[in-house]
């Protein structure tokens, strides 16, 4: 028991035991709810609410009336139980630096290559964002709705993606690390 | 109502294990594809085969029906792949 508690506070778990946690939570998500577990959904779920009472006419076409409807989908609940379980893993492992200096901006490797401005951090990352949710619209799925929920019902779409995020992620790590990948 | 909670819970424990393998980590993201540090492989493969023989063996005994598998497209998914992959390396998603 003490044995366990003690590896529920380690800041790194072993990824093939975290692997096994997800795998049980994406049989329980079939099982219980016939659900997949997705993340990118959810945004267009909130986006597509958001732009139906702004902006009806604009938001009023195929992709948000039937491929991604409007409302507070499964998705949705799930990703904001992503947003604590994730705080509850950093609470665990004491590394939550909430509100902390440098918390904005806190990997080592990340201000070795770019440097260390906090607006550099969130300008790449709000790019890199819209980046993902459209790339994730155009396949119909991210990481996890996709590649990991899509994979392990085996479909194709799944294997597709995975080859085309590696291809492109190696690629974009070449160019960004030029001299030392 | 049930099913909000379900889905609570499992993201939260999705989340978890998110965060215990590291993937909520910029470097941990990036180093895989500098084939530096194999985590987000290792994690996912993990994640992949557990749950694709757990699903098939509980469809076996008739307990669970699968819901509708991802669309396949070859160029959406695949371009869909590609753009992706550019973001997860800059993000580190």
């Amino acid at each position: 028991m003490k044995s366990i508690m003690n590896y529920i506070h380690k800041e790194t778990w072993s990824p093939y035991v975290a692997g096994i946690l997800l795998g049980i939570v994406g049989i329980l998500a079939v099982w219980m709810s016939n659900a997949l577990l997705g993340a990118s959904g959810a945004f267009e779920n909130i986006v597509g609410m958001i732009g139906k009472a702004v902006a009806p006419a604009a938001f009023n076409n195929l992709y948000f009336n039937f491929i991604m409807p409007p409302g507070i989908t499964y998705g949705v609940i799930l990703l904001v139980g992503v947003f604590f379980g994730g705080m509850v893993g950093a609470a665990t492992s004491g590394t939550l630096i909430w509100g902390k200096k440098d918390a904005a901006n806190s990997d080592e490797q990340w201000k070795r290559i770019f440097g260390p401005q906090v607006w550099k951090r969130w300008t790449i990352a709000f790019f890199g964002a819209i980046l993902l949710e459209f790339a994730a619209g155009i396949a119909g799925g991210c990481t996890s709705g996709l590649a990991i929920s899509g994979g392990m019902l085996l479909a194709p779409a799944a294997f597709l993606f995975i080859a085309g995020m590696f291809g492109s992620g190696i690629l974009t790590a070449l160019v960004i690390y030029r001299r030392s990948y | 109502m049930t099913t909000y909670i379900v889905a609570l819970t499992l993201g939260v424990f999705f989340g978890f294990s998110l965060n215990k393998a590291g993937l909520t980590k910029y470097n941990k993201i990036v180093n895989v594809f500098r084939f530096t540090d194999m985590a987000v492989l290792q994690f996912m493969m993990t994640a992949l085969v557990v749950a694709m023989s757990g699903l098939y063996i509980l469809r076996g005994l008739g307990l669970v029906t699968f819901p509708a598998v991802p669309a396949t497209y070859i160029a959406g998914n695949l371009v869909g792949g590609l753009i992706f992959g550019v973001g997860m390396a800059l993000t580190g998603y």
